[in-house]
């Protein structure tokens, strides 16, 4: 896999990016790989309950910490593969979810946004670079913010997680046009949560939902999952690729992996969608 | 009351008004110094203002945060974003990093140097254009 940045962003909330973002790290430290997962989403963050039984000792330092100019990269970062007994390096870099920590975060000022965003960029450099890592995925806070679109402008790849709700689709359908278009990044839409809830879901219903979403986006998919309860009502601390590896929702997530691995930043749409293929 | 008399006395209410009047426009050039005094000081404190540089730059710089990008002409943009990567970087490294030609990069870097959002600096026979961190200069 080339190295590579891939943020995983929204419209709104409740699409399932943190469960996306946190299995597709699993799947490819699963296969060997160094991955990164970061969590950016400063006003709500969720990876410290998802990774909770994972982290041995007390998070000392935070990525707010880092953007703040606190700490350097490898003190805001924790390796989990032991507790996973993953083959490759899973490092997360964990957002604050104290009251206090938020809030100051939605209080900074433009001027710390310029400074965040180049720290977001030395970030890169330093896990690419020195800690040898081979991916590194962004979970973000959902629509048009501040920090997410940090991390939209730092990362290679954009995947953008929707379900098949209306009011969302217009709200994903202004977002891909003011937003990714606008910086013209490599950006793919991933439907999840889609109904009917079913298991025997025929991949020509898939391929026909696909084709029906490019042409309402005008944006390539990566891919069509659909909704299981199982998956929902999940514990927050589960990590289903390494708690249910052959759960269909894995299988899914694990198609969009791979085609992910052959996607990069100066792929053509036509590539995306023949990696899609 | 004879001519004489009536005549006195009117020449008397006379420069009593005369008198009453000249306290008025007294009155108003007082105003008038007042004022002027006022606009006088306005001034100062503009020009001060004005003559102080780093006043403008904590104050009025316009900053390079990535939601102002939205609202820049895409080949700006692009630069900007090459910028935020690189740091510090010549029109050549710029080039090399968005696959552009360097007369291109040099254009765009220098149109974003005249709008203020970036700094540029010779050394040597290099040209390195930077981003100014407004939290670097308020430090």
């Amino acid at each position: 896999m080339r190295k590579k940045v891939i943020s995983i962003h929204s419209s709104r909330g409740g699409t399932g990016k943190t469960v996306i973002a946190t299995n597709l790290a699993a799947i490819y430290a699963i296969k060997g790989l160094n991955v990164a997962l970061l969590d950016l989403d400063f006003r709500a963050p969720s990876l410290v309950d998802v990774f909770s039984n994972a982290m041995k000792d007390p998070v000392r330092h935070w990525l707010n910490d880092f953007l703040d100019g606190r700490c350097k990269a490898e003190q805001a970062l924790t390796n989990v593969s032991e507790a996973y007994r993953l083959k490759g390096k899973l490092l997360l870099g964990l957002a604050n979810p104290a009251i206090e920590a938020i809030r100051n975060m939605m209080e900074k000022s433009r001027a710390w946004e310029v400074t965040a965003v180049r720290r977001l960029f030395s970030l890169r450099s330093t896990l690419f670079e020195e800690m040898d890592i081979d991916c590194c995925i962004f979970d973000t806070s959902p629509g048009v913010q501040y920090t997410s679109i940090n991390a939209v402008v730092s990362s290679d790849i954009s995947i953008v997680v929707a379900t098949t709700d209306s009011l969302e689709l217009k709200g994903l359908e202004n977002m891909l046009v003011e937003l990714y278009d606008t910086f013209a990044k490599k950006t793919a839409v991933l439907i999840n949560k889609v109904f009917p809830e079913t298991r025997i879901w025929s991949s020509e219903q898939q391929k026909n939902l696909i084709s029906q979403m490019e042409k309402a986006l005008k944006h390539p998919v990566i891919g069509a999952i659909p909704c299981y309860c199982d998956v929902l009502q999940a514990k927050r601390t589960s990590l289903l690729a390494v708690d249910k590896p052959y759960h269909p929702f894995l299988r899914n997530l694990e198609a969009v992996a791979e085609k992910l691995e052959h996607i990069t930043e100066t792929s053509s749409e036509g590539e995306v969608c023949r990696a899609k293929s | 009351m004879g001519k004489a008399e009536q005549s006195t006395l009117k020449v008397e209410l006379l420069l009593t008004k005369i008198v009453d009047d000249l306290d008025l426009v007294n009155q108003k050039l007082d105003s008038l110094i007042e004022l002027n005094e006022k606009i006088l000081k306005t001034q100062e404190e503009f020009q001060k203002v004005g003559s102080d540089k780093s006043h403008f730059e904590t104050e009025l710089k316009p900053e390079l945060d990535p939601m102002s990008l939205l609202s820049l002409p895409m080949s700006l943009r692009k630069t900007v974003i090459a910028l935020y990567k690189l740091e510090k970087a010549t029109a050549e490294d710029l080039s090399k990093e968005t696959k552009r030609l360097r007369a291109v990069e040099s254009a765009s870097a220098n149109q974003l140097v005249r709008m203020e959002y970036l700094k540029k600096k010779r050394t040597g026979r290099e040209v390195y254009f930077y981003i100014e961190s407004p939290m670097e200069i308020r430090k």
